[in-house]
C-alpha cells in the first residue's frame, strides 16, 4: 500500500506556546488512521497545517510525495485535501445544495457548470442522508445535519484525503452508529483516505486502522487500536499512572 | 415550472423600465429627461456596487470615489484626448485604483471594512481639493459637451452594462465562489475557492462602470465641483437603494431605484433635507426590521401563498 | 530654519495639546460606548454636534457661559445616553435571537450611520445648516512666551482634567473595572457576577455625557454646524484603533498624538491639508490593524 501522506518532523509554535513538536508519522492510501489525545495535545493544529490554514514553525507535510507547506488552503484543497472544521462553518443562507456545490466546483473535483456539480451531488446526498434538505438553507439545519454537511461538502470537493474533526462529537449513541456505516460506505465506495479526530472511544476503535496517539504536542504512541488501548504510556495519559 | 410566473413579471417590468427609458429622450421635456437620466446613472452605480458587495458581503460606504475619480479624470483631460478615449480611460484608472489599494483595504473586515472604505473615498476627496487648491485652480467648467440625448445614451449603455454584468456574475462559477466567501470566508477557501484573488476581483470590476458614469455626468454638469462628485451621499444612496431592493442579483437593485429614485426627483429639489432624513431612517428601518429588502418580502409572500 | 522654529514653537505645542485634550475626551466616551455595546457608534460625533449647539444657545439665548453650561449639558447628554440605553438598545438586545444579535452586529455601522444622517439633517432642518460660533473668553493671555486664548485654555484645563479623572476612576475603582471587563469579554464579566446591564447604561451615560461635554467646549472655540460631528467621531476612531479598545491610557497618548500630527501637519503644509491628514491616519490606522480593535485573542 503506497503513502498519501507523510508527516515529517512536524513543529508549530503560537508565541510562547508550543502546540506541536517533532510529529512524525505516514498515512497509507485508502486507510483510517484516527488521531486520539486529550483536549490540548494539538489534534485540530494539525489538521489546520495540514489544510493549509496555517503554516508549520519546523518540518514537512508530504502530499504523495509533493510538499505542501506553504500552499494555500484553496491549493491543497485542489490537490485532494479536505477538512471539516470542529466547529461547523456551513454556509448559512446557500441551502445545502448549493453548499456542495461550492466544492463540487472548487475543489479536486473540478466541475465547471453548476448544473453538472449538482448532478455529481446527488448520490452523496443520499449516502449522507440530506437528501430530505437538500433545498433548505444551511442555517436551518439540526447540528447533526450541519456535522453531516461539513463532511458532505469535504467528500463533494472530490478530496481523496479527507481530514474528519470530531464529526461524532455531540451525537447520542444510534447516531454515531449510522455515521460510523455511513463513513465506512464513503470510504470504501469512493476509495477515500481518512484521517480522524476523535474522542468517542468506541468510533475511534471500531473505525481505524492505526491510531497516533498526541500528547502535549508530541506523539507518545501508534499502532493498531488494540495495541493502543494495551500501550503502558497512552493509558498512563488518560487514567493516571500504573494502571 | 412554478417559478414560471414572477419570471414572467420580472422580464414585464425590465422590458418596461427599460422600453420607457428608452423612448424618454424622443418623447419628453428636458426635465423628464433629466429624470430619466439619474435613474439610468443610480441603476448604473447600485448594481456596480452590487458585484462586490452583495455578492462577497464586504460593505464598501466608499463605492463614490470611482464616481469622483472618473469626473475628475474627464474634467482634467478635456478636450486634450476625445471623449471617446476620456470615458473608458476613467473606467479603467479606477481599475487600476481598485487593483493597487484592493488588497490591503480587502484584508480589513465586516464593519472596519465599511468605515475604511469610508475614510479612503474621504481621504481621496480632501487630497483631490488639496491638489487643487495649490495649484491655484479654484473651478473648473467644461464648454462644448454633448447635448443631452447623447449624454442619455452613453448613460443607457452604462446602465445596461452594469445589470449585464451583475446578471452575468450572478450567475457564475465565479459568482458562487463569491457568495460562498460571503458566506464563510475561511470555509470556502478550505474548499478550494481562491478568495483573496476573488475579492481582488470583485473589486476592481465593481469600480470601472461608476468611474465611467461619474465621467459622463461631469460632462451633463459641465461645472466640476471637488465636494460634489465625491459626495458621501452618493455612497450612501447606493446602499440605500440596494438595501432597499434586497438581494444579491440584478433584481434587488431595480426595485430600489426605481422607488428611491423617483422619491428622490420628488424631494430633492422642495426639501433636500426631508430627503436626507428619509434615506438615514431606510437605512436604519432595513437593516433592522427587514434585511432581506423588498424581494425578501416579496420571496416571503410568495412561499405563503399557496402552490399555483 | 524656519520649519525648526515652526516645530518647537510653544504656540503650536499649546495648539496640539488642546486638540488632542478634546480627541482625548471624544475617545473616552467612544471607548466605554462602542466597548460595551461592541457596535460601531458612528453617530458619537453627532453627541458632540449637539452639546455644541446647547452650549451656544445657552450663551447667546441666556447669556450663560460655557464653563456653567458644561456640566449641564454633560449630564443631559448623560441622560440622554441612558434614555437611549433603556428605551432602545436593552430591549434590542434582549429580544435578539443570537442569530439577529450577530447579524446586528455586522449591520451596526450602516443602522448607526442612518441615524447619524437622520440626527444631521434633523439639526439642519432644525437650526439651519449655517455654521454657528459665538466669541467667549477670546482674550489672549500670555504664559511665558506662549500667547493663548482664554477658551482654549479653559478648554484644555476643563477636558484634560475630565480625561484623567475618568481614567483614573476606570483604572483604580471597582466599578472602573467591572466596565473594562465587560470591554475586553462580556460573557465572561457576567459569569463573574458582573452586573452588565448596570455597567452598561453606566457606560452609556459617561459616553454621552462626555461627549456632550467636548461639544461645549468645541463651540467655545471655533465655529460649527450640524455636520461638524463626524470627523470628530473619525478623530475617535484613530485613537481607539491606535491606542486598543478599552485601553484610556493609551487612547490619551494616541489622542494626543493624533493632535500633534494635525497640528503640526497643518502647520507645516496648509490648513486645506488638515482632513487629508485626519483620514490620512483614518484609514492608515485601519490598514495596519486589520483585525480591528479587539484585545487579541489567544489562538486555540
Amino acid at each position: 500500500m503506497s503513502t498519501i501522506l507523510e508527516i515529517r518532523g512536524l513543529g508549530k509554535r503560537f508565541g510562547g506556546l508550543t502546540a506541536l513538536q517533532d510529529v512524525s508519522f505516514s498515512v497509507p492510501e485508502r486507510g483510517i488512521v484516527g488521531v486520539m489525545g486529550a483536549n490540548g495535545a494539538g489534534k485540530t493544529t494539525l489538521f489546520s497545517l495540514i489544510a493549509g490554514n496555517a503554516r508549520p514553525s519546523s518540518g514537512d507535510i508530504v502530499l504523495r510525495g509533493r510538499s505542501i507547506v506553504g500552499l494555500r488552503p484553496d491549493q491543497i484543497c485542489r490537490l485532494g485535501v479536505a477538512r471539516t472544521f470542529q466547529i461547523v462553518k456551513p454556509f448559512p443562507s446557500l441551502t445545502v445544495r448549493e453548499n456542495l456545490r461550492t466544492a463540487a466546483l472548487f475543489g479536486s473535483a473540478g466541475f465547471r457548470r453548476a448544473a453538472d456539480a449538482d448532478a455529481a451531488n446527488e448520490p452523496l446526498l443520499g449516502d449522507i442522508g440530506l437528501r430530505a434538505v437538500a433545498d433548505q438553507p444551511a442555517s436551518t439545519l439540526t447540528l447533526s445535519g450541519q456535522k453531516r454537511l461539513e463532511i458532505a461538502r469535504a467528500v463533494a470537493s472530490g478530496a481523496t484525503l479527507v481530514l474528519l474533526d470530531e464529526v461524532m462529537a455531540g451525537l447520542i449513541p444510534t447516531e454515531v452508529a449510522r455515521m460510523l456505516e455511513t463513513l465506512r460506505h464513503l470510504q470504501a465506495s469512493r476509495g477515500l483516505t481518512l484521517l480522524v479526530i476523535e474522542h468517542v472511544m468506541r468510533a475511534l476503535m471500531d473505525l481505524c486502522g492505526h491510531i497516533v496517539v498526541l500528547h502535549h504536542g508530541q506523539l507518545i504512541a501508534e499502532g493498531t487500536p488494540q495495541a493502543i488501548a494495551n500501550d503502558p504510556r497512552t493509558l498512563g495519559v488518560y487514567f493516571g499512572e500504573a494502571v | 415550472m412554478k417559478d414560471l410566473a414572477p419570471n414572467a413579471w420580472w422580464a414585464a417590468l425590465w422590458l418596461a423600465t427599460l422600453a420607457v427609458l428608452l423612448a424618454l429622450p424622443f418623447v419628453a421635456n428636458a426635465y423628464l429627461v433629466g429624470v430619466g437620466l439619474s435613474l439610468l446613472m443610480w441603476l448604473a452605480l447600485t448594481q456596480s456596487w452590487c458585484v462586490l458587495s452583495k455578492m462577497t458581503g464586504y460593505v464598501s460606504l466608499g463605492h463614490v470615489v470611482f464616481y469622483g475619480l472618473g469626473a475628475y479624470l474627464v474634467v482634467v483631460t478635456w478636450q486634450r484626448i476625445p471623449l471617446a478615449l476620456a470615458v473608458p480611460l476613467a473606467g479603467l484608472a479606477a481599475a487600476a485604483f481598485a487593483a493597487l489599494v484592493g488588497l490591503p483595504v480587502l484584508r480589513v473586515r465586516g464593519p472596519y471594512f465599511v468605515i475604511l472604505t469610508y475614510g479612503l473615498a474621504e481621504l481621496v476627496k480632501y487630497s483631490v481639493m488639496a491638489g487643487e487648491a495649490a495649484s491655484g485652480t479654484a473651478s473648473r467648467i467644461l464648454f462644448g459637451t454633448p447635448d443631452l440625448t447623447v449624454v442619455y445614451f452613453m448613460m443607457f449603455g452604462l446602465a445596461l452594462a452594469a445589470v449585464a454584468l451583475l446578471t452575468w456574475v450572478s450567475r457564475s462559477r465565479f459568482g458562487h465562489g463569491l457568495r460562498s466567501l460571503r458566506e464563510n470566508e475561511e470555509a470556502a477557501e478550505t474548499l478550494g475557492v481562491p478568495v483573496v484573488r476573488y475579492k481582488l476581483l470583485a473589486f476592481v470590476l465593481s469600480a470601472a462602470i461608476p468611474a465611467m458614469v461619474g465621467a459622463v455626468m461631469a460632462l451633463r454638469s459641465t461645472y466640476f465641483v471637488v465636494g460634489q462628485v465625491f459626495d458621501p451621499m452618493i455612497s450612501v444612496t447606493v446602499i440605500a437603494m440596494a438595501i432597499l431592493g434586497g438581494g444579491d442579483n440584478a433584481r434587488g437593485p431595480l426595485l430600489g431605484v426605481l422607488f428611491l429614485g423617483l422619491l428622490s426627483e420628488l424631494l430633492w429639489a422642495s426639501a433636500p433635507l426631508v430627503y436626507m432624513i428619509v434615506l438615514g431612517v431606510i437605512l436604519v428601518v432595513f437593516v433592522l426590521l427587514v434585511p432581506d429588502g423588498l424581494l425578501g418580502l416579496l420571496e416571503r409572500r410568495r412561499a405563503r401563498a399557496p402552490l399555483a | 530654519m524656519a520649519v525648526i522654529d515652526t516645530l518647537l514653537s510653544g504656540q503650536l505645542l499649546f495648539a496640539a495639546l488642546v486638540t488632542g485634550t478634546l480627541y482625548a475626551l471624544v475617545a473616552l466616551g467612544l471607548n466605554l460606548v462602542y466597548g460595551t455595546m461592541r457596535m460601531l457608534d458612528v453617530a458619537h460625533g453627532d453627541v458632540v454636534m449637539l452639546g455644541a449647539y446647547a452650549a451656544f444657545w445657552a450663551f447667546t439665548g441666556a447669556g450663560v457661559s460655557p464653563l456653567l453650561a458644561a456640566p449641564l449639558v454633560a449630564l443631559a447628554g448623560a441622560a440622554a445616553g441612558v434614555a437611549l440605553y433603556r428605551g432602545v438598545f436593552a430591549r434590542l438586545i434582549a429580544r435578539s435571537s443570537p442569530a439577529q444579535a450577530a447579524r446586528l452586529e455586522a449591520n451596526s455601522l450602516l443602522l448607526f450611520f442612518g441615524l447619524s444622517i437622520v440626527v444631521q439633517n434633523v439639526a439642519a432642518l432644525a437650526f439651519t445648516p449655517n455654521n454657528r460660533a459665538y466669541a467667549w473668553a477670546g482674550d489672549v493671555i500670555h504664559l511665558g512666551n506662549v500667547s493663548m486664548t482664554g477658551n482654549r485654555l479653559a478648554a484644555l484645563l476643563v477636558a484634560g482634567s475630565v480625561c484623567l479623572v475618568v481614567a483614573l476612576f476606570l483604572a483604580r475603582s471597582v466599578f472602573g473595572l467591572a466596565v473594562r471587563a465587560v470591554i475586553e469579554r462580556r460573557e465572561a464579566a457576567q459569569v463573574v457576577g458582573v452586573d452588565v446591564d448596570r455597567v452598561q447604561w453606566a457606560a452609556f451615560a459617561l459616553g454621552f455625557g462626555t461627549a456632550a461635554l467636548a461639544g461645549v467646549l468645541v463651540s467655545a472655540l471655533e465655529q460649527f454646524s450640524p455636520f461638524s460631528g463626524f470627523p470628530f467621531t473619525i478623530a475617535g476612531f484613530i485613537v481607539i484603533i491606535l491606542g486598543g479598545l478599552g485601553n484610556v491610557t493609551a487612547g490619551l497618548a494616541a489622542a494626543l498624538l493624533l493632535g500633534a500630527i494635525e497640528t503640526y501637519g497643518v502647520a507645516l503644509t496648509s490648513a486645506n491639508w488638515r482632513s487629508v491628514l485626519l483620514y490620512g491616519c483614518f484609514v492608515l490606522a485601519l490598514l495596519l490593524f486589520p483585525n480591528g480593535l479587539f484585545a487579541r485573542r489567544l489562538r486555540a
